[in-house]
């Protein structure tokens, strides 16, 4: 059956290092592998051999938008970028990375479903992509700016409805954890694709579009998507869902205290000064594309940098905290997070190497005189606003730190590589990401969740982003009561049960641990992996939100069991295309399968899924802990399930041709992957 | 005693009949119909919908749901007859309603009367006929000397422009608005709001 609506049909190829842009067709790709990260992992593996290097002009950057972008369907404003990323370390590898925003739908009006960028430009140079054409522009003025002066630049040329992505002073210097970033705040940041867009000297990518994306089926899309409005916009959440919400209404997704924005979860300074109306600061809902739940908060103040508040954003300068606990969360707090929005850093990785500082200079493995870094007082705006100059501008002992914290640790060796491998859990050849186990797995503080642990030793960056597992877990705390810092499991355990029975199958893998409390249950560990996976790159191609979705679990009913055929109907709807849950999880599976062989070509094997020592050395909150004889047998378990070989944890042939790759399939045997293991 | 009762009464009834009378003769001619130097009569709109710009969060589902209501499921802000204006840095959003204008500038230019009023759904919108549209644009024209971005828009592929004709009664923008910002104001004896009471938004 062909689409009848969803893809705009067209990926534009722009070549920086001839000037020159093409078209190719969408359905070359489509619908097969979705959209997203199913069609980003197929373009890359067609057009990135394993030789090629992340910050080489061969490696590709791909912008991926799904089937949904551009459309009512609700949070349809994210698309993923794809590439050899230069943040994996040590062994740079194919990674993804998703952003939210207002960006994909202006690329879908403008008439395409991606962007691959390759080569690199003599010159520094900026993309103006409107209404089915694009061009390349010079940018040499743009070059050096910040990323909010960049794109109020952009704006003044081609006007303040286009959407603009763009890097700092750290993608422009290659950063390996450079971000891209958009608006005030939404950013791409994980795999340092902001590096890879500095390498090709590619400074923003502008778009703005006024064509349309066609619905196959608008009024059922329209049904689906009050069906997902009434359980989780804010406003059907009240007994009347016409009414306004007052103001100051807190509700979130989960059915907890959580608030508006991740600010409200902290408490200091900044907060009392939102919430006292002649401060003149505020906070205020801020959306992403057609979402409606508006999770986050766009902040401003006289003083302060304005823009919207994330986690990532809000955690990553706690030190701060500890510095001034008078103020609590203050405005250096914010204003060290903006920075590093202005440099295009990524705030997810300040979060592993500014602890690791800290770390390293308690045990005098590094100096103040050293690194030219105020190392004494880590907390402060003087240490951040250094420590950032130094890192976006590579100067000193920045320059190591614009590596990445694991290749920063890997070069000072010893003791210094040591502490870091707390932040960074995953050893063998394809770590590189700071530690996600959030909350209730936030092992080694809280509790030990087997699950998390095997999500964390298969991805190829930092598990977890999809939230679907651990907001189930979180709102089974909240419905009861409980937060980050007094949940207990044995309490959750019943609420979880008929939740996990729906979403994976089993009311027993709500039990994580067994009955005697001494010993983790890894019984159900390797099939609800392989189901949230399969979850996590659906959702990631057709593209909605990662906290969102899959929406398994819902705080506002009885049995709190959630919903997870919305995301195929939705994708039915706009496309036209029928598609079963069932035959979803299959696509799910074949695309989780592609990416692993991915990594296979760039060389991962079983051995390169593991975690540190130091993952199995510690005990939980609970005294349980992980166990290496555990988690083999259950990635043995996954292998198997997903049809990969056990020792070695490389798809089969039968596997790849069952799946219909057959192009994966013949490389393997070309470069003797299947041949040597199998 | 009677009779003077009567008579009193009788004549404080006829005062205020004839008040009463003339006050609803003036406001009602003010209010239902306005007439215009070339003589055309409008009568004013029995709903409009109404913005509260401190609760919304910049979605744009609004747009989004109009444009798939609207224009057969081709989903683009471009044919959004509700329209929001964002300022993304400064955190600050202005969902642009169509006002259903009293005095509708975009009326009076319609050179071929495709915009009427639409007494047929009973909301009494100022609506354009699809079939009856030449696609001029004059309509948009109009309202931009007042209201900036116009809220007719021009449907390119079409040739024909389209403005907010409140869904038949039912704004679906109204209806999806996670957060609230919206809502309808409705009266039977018409609503004196837009141009000429607002001037410019």
């Amino acid at each position: 059956m062909a689409p009848s609506g969803g893809w705009v049909g067209k990926i534009l190829r722009v070549d920086l290092t001839n000037w020159k842009i093409s078209e190719i067709s969408t359905f070359d790709y489509v619908p097969k592998f979705l959209g997203g990260r199913g069609l980003g992992a197929k373009i890359y593996w067609d057009e990135v051999p394993p030789e090629v290097g992340a910050l080489d002009p061969e490696n590709r950057l791909i912008f991926a938008t799904g089937p949904l972008q551009g459309t009512m369907a609700p949070t349809s404003g994210r698309f993923m970028v794809l590439g050899k990323s230069p943040q994996t370390a040590p062994t740079e590898s194919f990674c993804r990375s998703g952003v939210g925003g207002h960006w994909a739908p202006e690329l879908k009006w403008a008439g395409y479903d991606a962007l691959i960028i390759q080569g690199k430009s003599p010159k520094p140079v900026y993309l103006w992509i409107t209404d089915q054409k694009a061009e390349i522009l010079d940018a040499t003025r743009l070059w050096g700016l910040d990323t909010y002066r960049t794109q109020q630049m952009i704006w003044k040329l081609h006007g303040p409805k286009t959407r603009v992505m763009v890097i700092g002073k750290a993608g422009e210097n290659r950063s390996r954890i450079a971000c891209i970033l958009t608006d005030s705040g939404d950013a791409s940041g994980q795999g340092g694709f902001g590096g890879v867009m500095g390498s090709k000297n590619l400074k923003a990518i502008a778009v703005r579009g006024t064509g349309s994306v066609i619905v196959a089926r608008p009024k059922e899309l329209m049904e689906i998507t009050h069906r997902i409005q009434s359980l989780f916009s804010r406003k059907s959440l009240k007994s009347n869902p016409y009414q306004p919400e007052e103001k100051g209404f807190k509700y979130n997704i989960w059915g907890g205290g959580y608030g508006r924005g991740s600010l409200s979860l902290l408490q200091g300074e900044l907060l009392d000064l939102c919430q006292d109306p002649s401060s003149g600061y505020s906070q205020t809902p801020e959306g992403c594309f057609a979402c409606p739940v508006s999770c986050r908060s766009h902040v401003k103040g006289p003083d302060i940098i304005k823009g919207v508040a994330f986690c990532a954003q809000s955690y990553m300068y706690l030190e701060s905290l500890v510095h001034q606990p008078e103020k609590g969360y203050s405005k250096i707090t914010w204003q060290a997070a903006k920075l590093a929005d202005l440099y295009g850093i990524n705030a997810y990785e300040l979060m592993a190497i500014i602890p690791w500082l800290a770390d390293c200079f308690r045990e005098k493995l590094i100096t103040e005189e050293g690194t030219g870094l105020p190392l004494k007082e880590i907390g402060s705006w003087n240490f951040i606003s250094k420590l950032l100059h130094q890192m976006a501008e590579r100067e000193g002992f920045g320059d190591l730190l614009a590596e990445g914290g694991q290749r920063a640790a890997a070069k000072l060796g010893g003791k210094a590589e040591k502490l870091s491998q707390m932040y960074y859990p995953r050893a063998g050849k394809f770590g590189g990401y700071r530690e996600h186990w959030v909350y209730l797995g936030g092992f080694p503080t809280g509790y030990a969740v087997p699950p998390l642990a095997l999500m964390w030793v298969l991805d190829n960056r930092d598990a977890l982003v999809s939230h679907s597992f651990i907001s189930m877990l979180w709102g089974a705390a909240f419905t009861i009561g409980q937060n980050a810092l007094t949940a207990v499991p044995e309490k959750i355990f019943p609420i979880l049960k008929p939740v996990m029975k729906a979403a994976y199958g089993s009311a027993e893998a709500a039990e994580f641990f067994r009955a005697d409390g001494k010993s983790l249950n890894w019984k159900w560990t390797a099939p609800v992996v392989k189901r949230y996976h399969e979850h996590s790159l659906l959702k990631d191609s057709y593209i909605v939100c990662d906290i969102l979705f899959p929406y398994l679990f819902n705080a506002n009913s009885s049995d709190h069991v959630g919903d997870s055929t919305l995301e195929s109907r939705l994708y039915s709807a706009v496309t036209g295309m029928e598609m079963s849950l069932e035959e979803s999880y299959k696509k799910g599976e074949m695309l989780c399968t592609l990416e692993r062989a991915l990594a296979v070509r760039d060389g991962r094997t079983r051995k390169d899924d593991i975690l540190h020592d130091l993952y199995f050395e510690k005990e939980d909150a609970g005294g349980r802990k992980y166990l290496r004889e555990d988690l083999e047998r259950s990635k043995s378990e996954y292998y198997s399930r997903m049809g990969w070989d056990v020792k070695t944890g490389i798809p089969t042939a039968s596997t790849l041709e069952q799946w219909d790759l057959k192009e994966v399939a013949e490389d393997f045997q070309r470069r003797k992957i299947l041949g040597q293991r199998s | 005693m009677n009779g003077e009762v009567n008579r009193r009464t009788i004549l404080k009834g006829f005062t205020v009949g004839i008040f009463g009378l003339g006050g609803v003769i003036s406001l009602g001619n003010f209010l239902e119909v306005l007439t215009f130097p070339n003589g055309q009569k409008v009568a004013l709109a029995k709903g409009v919908i109404l913005v509260d710009k401190s609760l919304c969060s910049g979605c744009r589902i609004c747009e989004m749901v109009c444009a798939n209501f609207n224009s057969a499921g081709r989903n683009a802000a471009s044919l959004s007859r509700i329209l929001l204006e964002k300022e993304y840095l400064g955190g600050d959003y202005q969902p642009k309603v169509c006002h259903q204008c009293a005095d509708p500038p975009c009326l009076k230019v319609c050179p071929v009367t495709a915009l009427q009023v639409d007494r047929q759904k009973g909301t009494y919108a100022r609506v354009i006929d699809e079939r009856a549209c030449i696609g001029c644009q004059k309509c948009v024209e109009a309202c931009r000397q007042y209201f900036r971005p116009s809220r007719p828009r021009f449907d390119v592929q079409k040739n024909r422009a389209v403005k907010c004709h409140l869904c038949f009664g039912d704004p679906q923008c109204v209806k999806f608005c996670p957060l609230g910002v919206l809502r309808v104001e409705r009266s039977e004896k018409g609503l004196l709001v837009g141009y000429p009471v607002i001037k410019e938004d």
